[in-house]
C-alpha cells in the first residue's frame, strides 16, 4: 500500500519548490516617466474623514476642493491673499456687514443622479457646520436664507469680516449634497456619497488616493485627467521619490529648500504657496524670574534671531515681527527691539538680576532644538544660564494650560509656533485676556489689546484693520514676553512641466494646476 | 508530540497575555491625557470627552482592561481615532504586505546564505570560505535602514532600474514584484551573513561526524553526502535563527516601509505612533507580536518533526 501523507523530505522540497517560484524573476520594468495626463502627487496620510464637519483637515481639504463645490477660493492681490468666488458662483458679494448674497452656476450637477446643485444644499451644508467639529468656523453664522432654487443669503449674527476668507475659502466651507448625506446617514467618512466637481475620488488606505476626471462635469476642464495622490508619511522620502522621478510635485523641508535654492537641477521649480507659520520664544510674565519687564527686554535684546534663521533654518524662512504673517493684513516691517547684547547687560543690571537660570522648553525636534542651543548661547553672553527641555508633544501642549495640571507655574521660557489662517483675526485670538491659562501661555491681560480684537473683527475697512493689527501686535511687543522669530514656508519642489497651485496655507489644490 | 505542542502553545499564550497588559499599560505611561494626546492641542471640550466616551477612558482602568481583553478576544481591537474604521480590518488590508516583503527578504536571503554557508563549509580556509566571511561580517554590520538608503539613491534615484516608493498597481503582479525588490534586498541583506555564518559552523561540525565520514567511505558523491546528510543536519540550528529571524525582520519592514512608501504594519505602526492612533499602535503590535510567536512555535515545532531527539528528549 502507498502511503500518500507528508514526509520531511516532501516538504522542504515543496517549500523550496515554493519559495523558487516566488523569487523568479518576474518584475516589469516601471514606468518612470510623467504620464500623460496624469500628475504624481504625495499626501502624508489617508483621508481618513472627507466630511467637512468631522475631518482633520489637510490633505482631506485638499480632496474636498477636487471633488466638492466652494464657493470662494484664495486669490493673491499683489504681495497680499485674498479672495474671489469660484466657478460654481456667478455672485457672491457682501451686501452689508451681515449678509452675504450668491447665486449658484446654472447647470451644475451632483453625482449618482442626485440632481442639481441647489441653494438649499449650501444651507444644509453651512448650517449642520454649527453643530460639528469645525463649529469655531461658523459662529458668526446664523442662517442662510433661500430666495430660489440657485440663489441666497448668507446671514451672520454679527459683523465678521473674516468670514469669506477663513470659512468659505477653506475647508469647510465645502458644499454638500442634502439628498446624498440623508442617504449616507448624514455623515460619511472615507468616500464622497456625492461630487461636484471635475474630480472623482478613488483611495487605497495606506497606499494612494485617485483622482479621475469627472464625467458629468461641465466646468473648466483641469490640466491633468489622473491626479495620483502616493501616501508617503516621511518629507524625506517624499523627497528622493521626486528625485527618482515619481512624483510632480512635493512639499520640502527646511535643509532641502536651502539645497535646491542653491543648487537647482534642470527642470525643478520651487514654488512657495504662503508663510502662515509664526514662531517665537515666550516668556511667563507671572513667574517669579521673569516678573520684572527689564529681565524680560534684556532677553529681548539678547537674541540674535538672524543665527537662529542661519544656522536652525538654512535661511530659508522669513524672519518674524509680530505674530501677523507675510501676506495678510497687519503684518509689521519691523520690531521694536534689535539685537543688541550691550543694552540687554544695562537692562538686567538695572533690574538687578544676576546669576538668573532660566528653563527654555521646547518640542523635541530638529530645528527647534537647534534655535534652543543657540538661544542658549546668545542668554549665556549676557550671564543668563539656560537650560534647554526638549519634550513630546502631549507634554508640551498641556503645560501652558491650567486645565491640564500645574505646569503653568514652573513656566520661564519656552519657543512656540502656531499656524493660521490668511487672515490676521485668527492669530490674535490667542492673546485676549480670556486666554490666559489657555493659548496666552505668557499671562499678560490689556484691555486696550482685548477691544482691539473686536474691532478688527468688525472692521471691513482694510486700511483700518491694518492699523488696528498692528497696534495688537506692538502691544504684545511691549510687554516683553515675546522674541519673534521667524515665518516658515510651505514650499514644493516640482518639476517644471507642471505649475503649482496651492493655498496660503499648502494645501494643493490640484483642479488649478497648469500642465506645460 | 501533542505534549510538546500543547507547552508551547501555553508558554505562547502567557507571552500575549504579557504584551496585552504591556501595551495596555503604555498608554497610561505617557505624560498627558490620553484623550488629549490622540485629538490634538486644539480640540475642543466636547471633542475630547465624546472620545473618552467612545474609547471607555472615563472608566476605571481595571474595567477598560477587562473590556479591552474581552473584545481582543473576539477579535475587536477598536476602533481608528480618526476614521472610526475598525483597527482589525485596517491590520489586516496591511499585514499581506508586510508579509509579502518578510518572505522575499528572508527568501532571498536563505536562497544565498544557505549556499554560501555550505561552500564555505566545504572548503574551510579557502579562498571562497575567506570571501564568504567578509562579506558575512560585512552584511552583518550594515544596518538594514542604511541599505535602504543606499539602494533606493542607487537603483532608484541615479539609475533609475527600480521603483522607488509604493507596492505596485493592485492586482498586476510583475508591478508589485518590482517594487518588492528593493526593500527586500535591504531586509535581507544582513540575513545572507547570518545565514552563511550559521550553516558554515553547523556544518562544520557535522562534517566531522562518523556517519558523514562513513558516506564518504561508502564512495556517496560529495554533494550528495554535502545536501542529503550533512545539511539535513545542520540545517536544525539555522530553523531556529530563521524563525527568531523573523521577529528581526517584522522590526527592519518598519523603516524599509518607511523609506520605500510602502504600505504594511511596520509603516502602520510608525504612523499611528505619530498620529498619536493608540488603538492602531496596540492592535498592530499586538499582531505583529502574535506573528512571531507564531513563526517561532512554528519553527519549534518544524524542529522537533525533522529531529526525532528533540521529541524523544520531551
Amino acid at each position: 500500500m502507498k502511503q500518500t501523507g507528508t514526509t520531511r523530505r516532501g516538504f522542504l522540497g515543496t517549500t523550496a519548490a515554493l519559495g523558487a517560484l516566488g523569487l523568479a524573476p518576474a518584475w516589469t520594468t516601471a514606468a518612470f516617466a510623467q504620464a500623460g495626463g496624469t500628475l504624481r502627487l504625495r499626501i502624508d496620510g489617508d483621508n481618513d474623514v472627507l466630511d467637512p464637519g468631522f475631518m482633520t483637515g489637510g490633505t482631506e481639504i485638499e480632496a474636498q476642493k477636487q471633488c466638492l463645490p466652494f464657493l470662494a477660493q484664495y486669490a493673491r492681490d499683489g504681495e497680499t491673499f485674498t479672495w474671489e468666488p469660484t466657478y460654481f458662483v456667478t455672485r457672491l458679494e457682501q451686501r452689508d456687514a451681515t449678509h452675504i448674497d450668491f447665486e449658484l452656476t446654472e447647470g451644475l450637477t451632483w453625482s449618482n443622479g442626485y440632481g442639481p446643485v441647489m441653494a438649499s444644499d449650501v444651507k444644509f451644508s453651512y448650517e449642520r457646520m454649527k453643530d460639528s467639529d469645525w463649529s469655531g468656523y461658523f459662529d458668526a453664522l446664523d442662517r442662510v436664507d433661500v430666495t430660489g432654487d440657485r440663489t441666497g443669503t448668507i446671514v451672520l449674527n454679527k459683523p465678521f469680516a473674516p468670514f469669506i476668507m477663513i470659512t468659505l475659502c477653506h475647508g469647510p466651507g465645502a458644499v454638500l449634497s442634502e439628498k446624498a448625506m440623508a442617504d449616507a446617514g448624514g455623515e460619511f467618512t472615507n468616500s464622497f456619497p456625492a461630487v461636484c466637481g471635475p474630480y472623482t475620488y478613488e483611495a487605497t488606505p495606506g497606499q494612494r488616493a485617485v483622482f479621475t476626471a469627472n464625467p458629468d462635469w461641465t466646468g473648466p476642464k483641469p490640466a491633468f485627467d489622473r491626479v495620483e495622490c502616493n501616501v508617503i508619511t516621511e518629507v524625506k522620502a517624499a523627497e528622493l521619490a521626486f528625485e527618482a522621478g515619481e512624483l510632480d510635485c512635493t512639499e520640502v523641508g527646511a535643509d532641502t529648500l536651502a539645497r535646491y535654492t542653491k543648487d537647482m537641477s534642470e527642470g525643478t521649480g520651487i514654488a512657495v504657496a504662503g508663510e502662515l507659520q509664526y514662531m517665537w520664544m515666550g516668556m511667563n510674565t507671572e513667574h517669579p524670574k521673569l516678573q520684572d519687564i527689564r529681565v524680560r527686554q534684556a532677553i529681548q535684546h539678547a537674541v540674535d534671531v538672524d543665527t537662529i534663521l542661519q544656522g536652525a533654518y538654512s535661511g530659508t524662512t522669513a524672519k518674524s515681527h509680530g505674530i501677523i504673517c507675510p501676506g495678510l493684513t497687519g503684518q509689521r516691517d519691523s520690531a521694536g527691539y534689535s539685537y543688541d547684547p550691550a543694552r540687554a547687560r544695562e537692562l538686567l543690571a538695572e533690574a538687578g538680576a544676576s546669576g538668573l537660570q532660566l528653563t527654555l522648553r521646547t518640542l523635541n525636534n530638529q530645528e527647534r532644538m537647534l534655535a534652543a542651543q543657540i538661544i542658549q548661547a546668545n542668554l549665556m553672553q549676557i550671564g543668563i544660564t539656560v537650560t534647554v527641555l526638549p519634550l513630546d508633544s502631549g507634554p508640551f501642549w498641556e503645560m501652558g494650560q491650567e486645565s491640564k495640571g500645574d505646569t503653568w507655574k514652573d513656566l520661564e521660557l519656552w519657543l512656540m509656533r502656531f499656524g493660521t489662517t490668511p487672515d490676521p483675526y485668527e492669530a490674535t485670538q490667542w492673546f485676549t485676556s480670556d486666554q490666559v491659562g489657555v493659548w496666552n501661555w505668557e499671562r499678560w491681560t490689556d484691555e486696550e489689546y482685548d477691544r482691539l480684537y473686536e474691532e478688527g473683527i468688525n472692521e471691513t475697512d482694510p486700511q483700518k484693520r491694518h492699523d488696528i493689527y498692528v497696534r495688537m501686535q506692538e502691544i504684545m511687543e511691549n510687554t516683553g514676553a515675546y522674541v519673534w522669530i521667524n515665518h516658515e514656508p510651505e514650499a514644493f519642489v516640482h518639476s517644471t512641466a507642471v505649475g503649482v497651485n496651492a493655498a496660503p496655507s499648502g494645501e494643493l489644490n490640484y483642479r488649478r494646476f497648469t500642465g506645460a | 508530540m501533542l505534549y510538546y505542542l500543547a507547552k508551547r502553545l501555553g508558554l505562547s499564550t502567557v507571552v500575549v497575555c504579557l504584551v496585552v497588559l504591556v501595551l495596555f499599560s503604555l498608554l497610561y505611561f505617557i505624560p498627558g491625557d490620553p484623550a488629549t494626546i490622540a485629538l490634538g492641542p486644539r480640540a475642543t471640550e466636547e471633542a475630547i470627552a465624546r472620545y473618552a466616551e467612545k474609547m471607555h477612558l472615563d472608566e476605571p482602568v481595571w474595567r477598560q482592561f477587562l473590556i479591552y481583553i474581552g473584545n481582543a478576544l473576539t477579535g475587536d481591537l477598536g476602533l481608528d481615532v480618526f476614521s472610526d474604521r475598525p483597527v482589525t480590518a485596517i491590520i489586516m488590508e496591511r499585514i499581506g504586505f508586510t508579509l509579502a516583503l518578510v518572505g522575499a527578504g528572508m527568501g532571498w536571503a536563505m536562497l544565498l546564505g544557505i549556499p554560501l554557508g555550505c561552500l564555505a563549509a566545504v572548503k574551510p580556509n579557502s579562498w571562497i570560505d575567506r570571501i564568504t566571511g567578509v562579506l558575512s561580517v560585512g552584511t552583518i554590520a550594515v544596518p538594514s535602514f542604511l541599505v535602504s538608503i543606499w539602494a533606493l539613491l542607487i537603483f532608484a534615484v541615479h539609475l533609475r532600474w527600480l521603483p522607488a516608493i509604493g507596492a505596485g498597481e493592485p492586482g498586476q503582479l510583475g508591478d508589485q514584484l518590482s517594487h518588492l525588490v528593493l526593500p527586500a534586498f535591504a531586509i535581507g541583506l544582513s540575513w545572507v551573513g547570518y545565514l552563511a555564518r550559521m550553516v558554515r559552523a553547523s556544518m562544520l561540525e557535522v562534517m566531522g561526524e562518523n556517519y558523514i565520514r562513513s558516506a564518504r567511505a561508502f564512495g556517496l558523491h560529495p554533494r550528495r553526502v554535502v545536501f542529503g546528510y550533512a545539511l539535513r543536519v545542520a540545517i536544525l540550528p539555522t530553523i531556529t535563527l530563521i524563525g527568531m529571524g523573523f521577529g528581526g525582520m517584522i522590526s527592519s519592514t518598519v523603516f524599509a516601509e518607511i523609506i520605500f512608501a510602502r504600505p504594511g504594519i511596520g509603516k502602520l505602526i510608525f504612523d499611528s505612533v505619530m498620529a498619536r492612533n493608540f488603538p492602531i499602535v496596540q492592535g498592530a503590535v499586538l499582531v505583529a507580536t502574535g506573528l512571531y510567536i507564531l513563526v517561532v512555535l512554528f519553527s519549534d515545532i518544524l524542529i522537533a518533526w525533522f529531529d526525532p531527539r528533540v521529541r524523544e528528549s520531551l
